[in-house]
């Protein structure tokens, strides 16, 4: 079933999520560097964004069978460092839906701010583009 | 290492091995990251999504291959990172990243990255662009 594309535009409420010494030295621990940064690692911001399930959510409320489900591009811009205690604001808003080879292969792009709470200052920018695998449909013989 | 103000387009800027990829790995990567898919968790569900056995998060996958950044750059270099996700990773692979120098301008250089997996797939191509000093 293709993904209703009156969707574009939907949007979560945005949410705060605290970059805490511990979450960033878990997570610089999980992809494996030696030891606990001052500045969050480039790809932490996905784990920020990510917070309370907030992909599955989005998916959800597009009605997306997970198991068809596969990232397909993730892109970062980087405007201000990621610092140990840091409040952060995320707003994700779906900003695209589009289809490829017939509508086997769905694409849903999800941009994401990450604003410091404290300063107001764009951390960052986040999009990702998410792949819906549709099988062919069965031809009889 | 490479000075980005004098190296030229294809010039290795930095590479690294990240070891097999395996699945206490993948379940602490989805502790870590929030990223609790079964797809990366469950064989049941991942031969049930169509593959054959649980695959390693392509944010994972991105994570190393953001290493060879971290590793060579300060982080307020970073101005941006984007990857294609070219292929499934499968559990214990490893993956051989390498970033490249492409470009620069006044401010910026443009680094092209990919990781290769244990069969020589290429599994991700991306860029990243960091100030040059």
């Amino acid at each position: 079933m293709a993904v209703d594309r009156a969707r574009i535009g939907y949007a979560l409420p945005a949410f705060d999520v605290v970059a805490s010494a511990e979450r960033i030295a878990q997570f610089a621990q999980a992809i494996g560097m030696s030891a606990a940064p001052d500045v969050a690692p480039p790809t932490f911001m996905k784990a920020v964004e990510g917070e309370n399930n907030s992909s599955r959510r989005i998916l959800d409320a597009l009605a997306v069978d997970l198991k068809r489900v596969l990232h397909a591009e993730q892109q970062f811009d980087y405007l201000a460092p990621i610092r140990r205690g840091d409040v952060l604001r995320v707003q994700r808003t779906v900003t695209d839906i589009y289809e490829r080879k017939n509508g086997q292969m769905e694409f849903i792009v999800i941009e994401s701010s990450i604003t410091r709470v404290d300063d107001g200052e764009l951390a960052g920018r986040s999009r990702q583009i998410v792949l819906v695998r549709h099988p062919a449909p069965k031809v009889a013989a | 290492m490479t000075n980005l103000l004098t190296a030229s387009p294809g010039d290795l800027i930095a590479e690294y091995d990240s070891g097999p990829i395996d699945r206490q790995m993948l379940v602490r990567y989805a502790e870590a990251s929030g990223d609790t898919n079964p797809l990366h968790l469950d064989p049941e569900f991942a031969r049930k999504a169509g593959f054959a056995d649980v695959i390693v998060h392509g944010m994972l996958s991105m994570a190393l291959l953001g290493r060879l950044l971290t590793e060579n750059f300060a982080a307020d270099r970073l101005r941006g990172f984007d990857a294609r996700f070219a292929g499934i990773v499968a559990v214990d692979q490893s993956l051989r990243c390498s970033a490249r120098f492409e470009s620069r301008d006044e401010i910026d250089a443009v680094l092209a990255l990919e990781a290769v997996d244990g069969s020589g797939a290429k599994v991700l191509i991306g860029t990243a662009r960091v100030r040059l000093a």
